[in-house]
């Protein structure tokens, strides 16, 4: 049980490399927080600071009330799982869970209890007295999960453990990994770059890039009210369509234009930029966020030429060319379209985002 | 953390101090024959060694001896390495086997092919003899046209292993698709070794030139054990060099100086082997 | 050619090659054993006998009883020469010496791996300045020819008082033996993944720990490798064992078999049971441990 809280942390390396700048965050005690973002954006190096693996070089790290900048890995109450697992090769399905608790001196049927315990769990039983080059990715990714488990951690911490894993065994693990934290009762800190993972687990997500922290909240907020076009591009497959154009201001408000394309404004984003006309902007359209069936309306309608169809199963991603740009939506299946043809596509303007062309700030939220 | 600190102190007394000592040292006339009066000297020790029709001959005797001793190494050892890359039934005992020469001391080494090349008793005569190549039993060693090449024969013996291992890797990092698809393009056996092998084994070639010249430049084991730098100097190579100004004159300063030159010399040939092979790479 | 016929021509040919193999390779290393079974009245027939016709142990017996016999120039004089009876004064000196090489190696290997083991695992895995600089220099040292340490080390060794002492060659062979041992093992230390020196430390192990029971455990074959590398550089160096031992107290085992060849009236029959004796530990070694040796060998090999 645990919070954890960063103040003003930093991370700078002896070669002047700035992995993570002014970091302010409150973990609470029992949350599922997911960090999310790109390589290199700073998100393991907050995970190995929490585990203690990395120096703290400004700034403060708490657990609950109690600084924990000092304290070694091994003194911590933290378990992590690996992205490779980093099972130790030479020991049993069995020493390799149990190792954490010897190291720990729990009594020898404490251990026992405890390890079989997390094997009936995990449903590795029948696996416990082989090697870990004797099992598959899933089976490896149990073990790593049994590893963690039995510490029962004040703090779960899970570096990219889903992402050597096949499509398939990874939905099921998300699914896994949710009931463990309902069960374990504990803070989860999780990296991830993957963002559907972020937005089926977390409580709440951060999203960072070059070590800054872009935005945190829900995984609505995130998906919902992006604060700049980095976070909307992060989140969303296909990923959010970009158009770059112009402000214009007409009798009833403001509407964004490209060419031939006008589009207007949901009233929130309207209100904010009222009175900029001419102002260069970047409009962001969610694949998702049109629909064939509407009548076209002015304003709320683009038009384009199909490019491209891909059916994925349950519907299909359509490449539009609007304007000389290439967007893709994801559209309902039983509309047929061939490359060439001429669609118009309602947009659900309410949904609409928008940002500022050079900065990337929402001009909505 | 703290318990590595003593680790480091030690490897970098014990690993970096005596280099550079060494190249001090040379910047002085010591003598040991004289330990009241070591004056610092500048370079003049080089200029010494320079000045010296000795060295120069040296200098040609040790090319002489490296360029036989690689060239023998290199093509042995290739042909050792295709042999073990073959699948075959005792292939496990042959590769046992080649680690007995890397093995033994170069003393044995030495006393080995000595006894061998014995001009009384040696087997290199016996065996010669019974095959009708000679009618009479032959000076060896003593002859000064041979004696570098039967010492470089001892050399290729023991460091062969060593070579044939580094080119087996290399060898064996060779992807299999790839002779296959040469074999696809109508290439031959000999047409696969020589645009399939040889070109791949280029990277094993250039380590084990490099590492077998060093060797041979600053080899010394044999020329004590075997000739002692004769008959007539004609072993008298720089290492053999080295030994007879350092311990049997007891000028350390020029001693040290001549080594410092060996490192150099090192140095300079494997940059250079670098950089005519590395291009090519 | 049919497939058959194609497959008889192969294994003919492996056969050859094989046979050249190991005639190049045993051949002579066989004569120098089969003539240390010889007497020396066998030895010096000509054309030699290439297997004894009278095999007999007495070179042997000559090395073990040594000691006990009191050799002089007079008495080897008159020792007969068809029983093998030309034994250098020295020759008391052989056992005593192999004693003092078998001491040498072991010390080099034990404190061998008490600095190497955690020197490598801090260049491995733990980011410090001068990291590159420290691996940079390991590399050079070696590439610098130890004949050109012998003026420093011999300066050294003086100051220290170990001038003829088994002290002396175990410092010299640990500056030697030490930079190839970090060496192989920094190489195996990085190519096992950073996140299992991390998982160690998160399941409760101090940095030592973690050496000592997860990377250890895992490094066994390079460590034995390095193990095997460090006592055969002990056991056959020669020039600094040249220099630095003048005295029985000291002389390593090379020494003494050196000391026989460069005296001409030494029988070759027992400097041949000498030999055959220095040759027979590293052998049987090499033998041994041919995997742990070769991808020792290969693993600097590929680093360097």
């Amino acid at each position: 049980m645990a919070r954890i809280r960063f103040e003003g942390v930093g991370k700078r390396y002896p070669n002047g490399f700035v992995a993570l700048e002014g970091l302010d965050l409150d973990i609470r005690d029992r949350e599922f927080l997911v960090l999310l973002g790109p390589s290199g954006c700073g998100k393991s190096t907050t995970l190995n600071m929490i585990a203690g693996l990395e120096e703290v070089s400004e700034g403060s790290l708490y657990f609950d009330d109690e600084l924990m900048n000092p304290v070694p890995p091994h003194r911590r109450d933290v378990a992590m799982v690996f992205q490779s697992y980093a099972l130790y090769p030479h020991k049993s399905v069995y020493e390799n869970i149990a190792f954490g608790l010897r190291m720990r001196n729990h009594p020898r049927a404490e251990i026992d209890r405890r390890v079989r315990e997390a094997a009936r769990k995990l449903e590795i039983e029948p696996l416990l007295e082989r090697r870990p080059n004797q099992l598959s990715g899933g089976q490896r990714q149990r073990v790593a999960l049994g590893r963690a488990m039995v510490r029962q951690p004040a703090v779960f911490l899970m570096d990219e453990p889903l992402s050597n894993l096949d499509a398939a065994l990874r939905i099921s693990m998300r699914a896994e990994i949710k009931q463990l934290h309902q069960t374990m009762a504990t803070t989860f800190v999780y990296v991830t770059h993957d963002q559907a993972e972020a937005l089926t687990l977390a409580d709440r997500i951060v999203v960072m890039k070059d070590g800054v922290v872009q935005q945190t909240g829900t995984p609505d907020e995130i998906y919902e009210q992006p604060r700049n076009s980095f976070v909307a591009s992060f989140l969303g497959n296909p990923p959010i369509n970009y158009l770059d154009g112009t402000l214009e201001g007409d009798g009833a408000g403001v509407s964004f234009r490209r060419g031939g394309l006008r589009l207007a404004l949901p009233s929130r984003a309207a209100q904010r930029v009222a009175g900029q006309a001419g102002r260069e902007v970047t409009l962001g359209v969610r694949a998702e966020d049109v629909d064939e069936h509407g009548s076209p309306r002015e304003g709320e309608t683009v038009h384009g030429r199909v490019t491209s169809v891909l059916p994925v199963g349950s519907d299909q991603f359509l490449g539009v060319e609007v304007e000389g740009r290439p967007l893709f939506f994801r559209v309902g299946k039983e509309m047929q379209h061939r490359d060439g043809d001429n669609v118009a596509l309602v947009v659900n303007v309410n949904r609409l985002h928008l940002f500022d062309r050079k900065d990337g700030r929402s001009l909505v939220w | 953390m703290l318990f590595l600190a003593p680790m480091l102190v030690v490897l970098s007394v014990v690993a970096v101090f005596p280099v550079v000592y060494s190249f001090w040292i040379s910047l002085f006339d010591l003598r040991l024959t004289r330990p009241r009066s070591v004056p610092f000297v500048w370079f003049d020790n080089y200029a010494q060694v320079f000045a010296d029709p000795l060295f120069w001959t040296s200098v040609a005797r040790t090319a002489t001896f490296t360029v036989m001793a690689v060239a023998a190494i290199m093509v042995i050892a290739t042909l050792m390495a295709l042999l073990l890359n073959e699948e075959f039934r005792g292939r496990r005992i042959l590769s046992a086997v080649l680690l007995v020469p890397w093995a033994i001391p170069y003393v044995a080494d030495g006393l080995m092919w000595k006894w061998i090349y014995d001009s009384g008793y040696g087997a290199l005569n016996g065996l010669l003899y019974q095959l009708d190549f000679i009618d009479k039993y032959m000076v060896w060693l003593g002859d000064t046209r041979k004696t570098l090449a039967l010492i470089a024969n001892a050399f290729v013996w023991k460091e062969v292993p060593l070579a044939t291992i580094l080119l087996l890797v290399t060898m064996k990092s060779i992807p299999a698709d790839l002779y296959g698809a040469a074999k696809v393009d109508g290439a031959n056996v000999w047409q696969r070794f020589v645009h399939v092998t040889l070109p791949a084994l280029r990277p094993g070639f250039m380590l084990v030139m490099i590492y077998e010249t060093m060797m041979a430049v600053r080899h010394f084991d044999l020329f004590f054990i075997l000739t002692e730098g004769g008959p007539a100097n004609a072993s008298h190579v720089l290492a053999w060099d080295v030994y007879v100004e350092t311990f049997r004159k007891l000028s350390f300063g020029t001693g040290a100086a001549l080594a410092y030159l060996i490192a150099l010399i090192t140095f300079l040939l494997a940059f250079s082997i670098i950089r005519t092979m590395g291009k090519k790479l | 050619m049919t497939p058959r016929a194609a497959r008889i021509g192969r294994n003919l040919l492996l056969l050859a090659a094989s046979l050249l193999f190991l005639g190049y390779v045993l051949a002579p290393v066989a004569w120098l054993v089969s003539s240390s079974f010889q007497s020396e009245s066998e030895i010096t027939s000509k054309p030699p006998h290439w297997i004894p016709h009278q095999p007999t142990l007495k070179n042997f017996e000559a090395i073990f009883g040594a000691g006990e016999r009191d050799v002089t120039y007079e008495t080897r004089r008159k020792a007969d020469p068809s029983s093998g009876g030309f034994i250098p004064s020295t020759a008391k000196n052989l056992l005593p010496a192999m004693w003092n090489s078998f001491i040498v190696a072991i010390s080099v290997v034990v404190l061998n791996l008490l600095v190497s083991v955690p020197a490598a695992y801090a260049m491995a895995k733990i980011r410090f300045i001068g990291r590159q600089t420290s691996i940079y220099a390991m590399l050079v040292t070696r590439v610098i020819p130890d004949i050109a340490l012998v003026v420093p080390f011999f300066l050294f060794i003086r100051k220290l008082g170990l001038l003829d002492h088994v002290g002396s060659l175990i410092i010299t062979y640990l500056a030697i033996t030490i930079p190839f041992s970090v060496f192989i093992l920094v190489g195996y230390f990085e190519s096992l993944p950073d996140e299992l020196d991390k998982a160690a430390r998160v399941d409760g192990c101090s940095r030592l720990q973690a050496l000592l029971r997860v990377f250890l455990p895992l490094a066994l074959p390079s460590l034995v490798a390095m193990i095997l590398f460090a006592f055969l550089t002990s056991w056959n160096e020669f020039l600094l064992a040249l220099m630095f031992t003048q005295t029985p107290a000291s002389q390593t085992m090379p020494i003494v078999v050196a000391s026989f060849t460069s005296d001409f009236t030494i029988s070759f029959s027992f400097i041949n049971a000498a030999g055959v004796l220095a040759v027979v530990p590293p052998v049987i070694l090499a033998i041994v441990f041919e995997r742990y040796i070769v991808s020792g060998l290969t693993a600097g090999a590929v680093k360097g």
